[in-house]
């Protein structure tokens, strides 16, 4: 069953269309990596999964509702981190997720329980009650992270979480999302840069480029499309073959299946198997 | 994760989980009010209110120590310096205080975060404008209670001193509110600041300059001489803070104060600037990209 559901999504700003057409389905309790290079439309399509933006055409589901019908009722379940978020230096982590929970309606009863729960997800307890201008990138990160768990929510969006953190940073916030996943049914969908990250944490994938949507599939698929069956060949096969495939997707399940008698099956590239969307 | 694009079956497919069907969101007032308080708190911990507080009271003690103490009247005109000075600077210093209050937030990632909560963004506007406001407010009364005491200590405090007092604070909230709103609009805090500095050149220096001149060369009529003032908060605090002083001679003051505007439409034209700038802000930030 699917957590998020887009169908021909579409958003320009202009000229420059941002998101081509974008149709994908991501599965309730996975994590999904979303790939692609700088400006490919990642952020534009978390944009628009919590409703930041309004597509141009096309709809985008989450939870089987339309995010443009939803309102405030997505971020009852939806948690979003985003990419470059910040906190007022004068307040501590605890004050901090203590006023998100009061915005989010939190009962006042429950409040320090769940923000201490939450400090607690993401390693801050003994941090809670220091200053925010005092923690360094990975702890702001891990801050952003507590405050979108506060509400206990079925989908987590975050946006590079790892960008800019140094190597203990990165291990420290994926061992989070480990626990995260295997403690409970959450489904979260990670953009990011760092094909490690998805190797690591993701059980399916997708790759876009210039607003096109250019794989869509298990992680171990994306590995198989380049040479020696590593993930950066995979994409690399994937982002090369691109200016010849514009507008076309390939699905990891396609690619299983006998080459279809086409002229792109003829030049055994990996576009050969790709089904037009 | 699905085998087949969505678009051949993944949205008929039953979704995993359902959104609440009732609106579960927090109660407006308890989240605007959560907002403010949050500024608030903020502004007291990075010394902001105290800044101000203590700017105010500079200028007051400032303008009474050099009023003498030449009684009543001399207080009087105490007042009507302390105005002339306020109509300068309260704009400039409520600018100033609001001019980042939303294209700051955004730039230091703290308005992704609160946008990304279930509050609507008209709230958060709204919250942060009313949690500047009581900084301001406070400040002002604070400030200028300094001032105040020190004529009441020499027996001089005349009401007048107090109509200063109300019509800075609604001076004031009619600055924040369109700093709030130029905050909205600004893409970088240095816009927003731009924009902050040469709206206080036009209602501080030019508009009535402007205004007298037009009326002087006929160009208007002296009936314009009434919207003239209500057409500028700076010109309306000023007139509204000098109508309580009963020795008001010569010059521009004395000019404006004959525009026959009452009491009541002053303060009315401040409260609607007040809340249209802020109505506004919270209009337009919904089409802000963060």
């Amino acid at each position: 069953m699917h957590a998020i559901a887009t169908t021909d999504l579409t958003k320009r700003y202009g000229d420059v269309t941002a998101l081509d057409g974008v149709s994908l389905s991501i599965e309730a309790g996975t994590t999904f990596g979303l790939l692609g290079t700088n400006g490919a439309g990642k952020s534009t399509l978390f944009k628009l999964l919590v409703g930041h933006l309004t597509p141009d055409s096309g709809t985008v589901t989450v939870g089987g509702t339309d995010v443009t019908d939803a309102g405030h009722r997505l971020r009852d379940v939806v948690g979003y981190v985003p990419e470059h978020a910040g906190f007022p230096d004068a307040l501590t982590g605890r004050e901090v997720l203590g006023y998100h929970a009061r915005l989010r309606g939190v009962p006042k009863a429950e409040r320090a329980d769940r923000v201490a729960a939450a400090l607690g997800t993401v390693g801050l307890d003994d941090a809670a009650d220091r200053r925010v201008g005092g923690y360094s990138n990975g702890m702001n990160r891990r801050l952003a992270l507590a405050s979108a768990l506060l509400d206990r929510p079925r989908l987590l969006l975050l946006d590079e979480p790892t960008a800019g953190l140094d190597p203990l940073g990165v291990a420290e916030f994926h061992r989070i999302l480990d626990r995260l996943r295997e403690e409970s049914d959450l489904t979260v969908v990670l953009t990011t840069h760092v094909l490690a990250e998805v190797e690591a944490l993701c059980d399916d994938a997708a790759v876009l480029h210039d607003g096109d949507l250019l794989f869509d599939g298990a992680v171990g698929e994306l590995r198989e499309l380049g040479e020696g069956d590593e993930l950066e060949a995979g994409f690399g096969a994937l982002i090369a073959d691109a200016g010849g495939s514009r507008g076309e997707t390939v699905s990891g399940a396609e690619r299983e299946q006998p080459a279809p008698a086409t002229g792109d099956a003829e030049s055994g590239q990996p576009a050969s198997a790709e089904v037009e969307r | 994760m699905t085998d087949v694009s969505a678009e051949e079956e993944g949205v008929t497919e039953e979704p995993a989980f359902s959104l609440p069907t009732g609106v579960s969101e927090g109660s407006a007032l308890d989240q605007v009010a959560t907002v403010a308080r949050l500024e608030f708190a903020l502004a007291v911990r990075n010394r902001w209110a105290f800044a101000l507080a203590a700017l105010f009271a500079s200028l007051s003690v400032l303008v009474v120590a050099l009023g003498g103490q030449g009684g009543v009247v001399r207080a009087d005109a105490v007042v009507v310096s302390l105005v002339e000075l306020s109509a300068l600077l309260l704009p400039l210093v409520a600018l100033l205080f609001g001019y980042d209050a939303v294209v700051g937030s955004d730039e230091s990632g703290w308005l992704g975060v609160l946008f990304a909560l279930p509050v609507p963004r008209s709230r958060i506007v709204i919250g942060t404008y009313l949690g500047r406001l009581a900084v301001f407010t406070g400040a002002v009364v604070a400030g200028f209670g300094v001032g105040g005491l020190w004529l009441a200590a020499q027996g001089r405090f005349t009401p007048a001193y107090l109509g200063l007092i109300g019509a800075a604070v609604l001076g004031g909230a009619a600055f924040l509110a369109l700093s709030t709103l130029l905050s909205t609009l600004a893409a970088e805090k240095t816009h927003a600041l731009g924009g902050a500095l040469l709206l206080w050149v036009w209602v501080a220096l030019v508009h009535d300059l402007v205004s007298v001149g037009l009326i002087a060369a006929d160009i208007v009529g002296p009936d314009w001489l009434a919207v003239f003032v209500l057409a500028n908060p700076a010109t309306a605090f000023r007139v509204l803070a000098l109508q309580s002083v009963p020795t008001v001679t010569g010059g521009m003051a004395d000019v404006l104060v004959g525009s026959g505007v009452t009491m009541p439409v002053l303060v009315a034209a401040l409260v609607a600037w007040s809340v249209a700038g802020t109505w506004l802000a919270s209009r337009l930030v919904r089409r802000r990209s963060v």
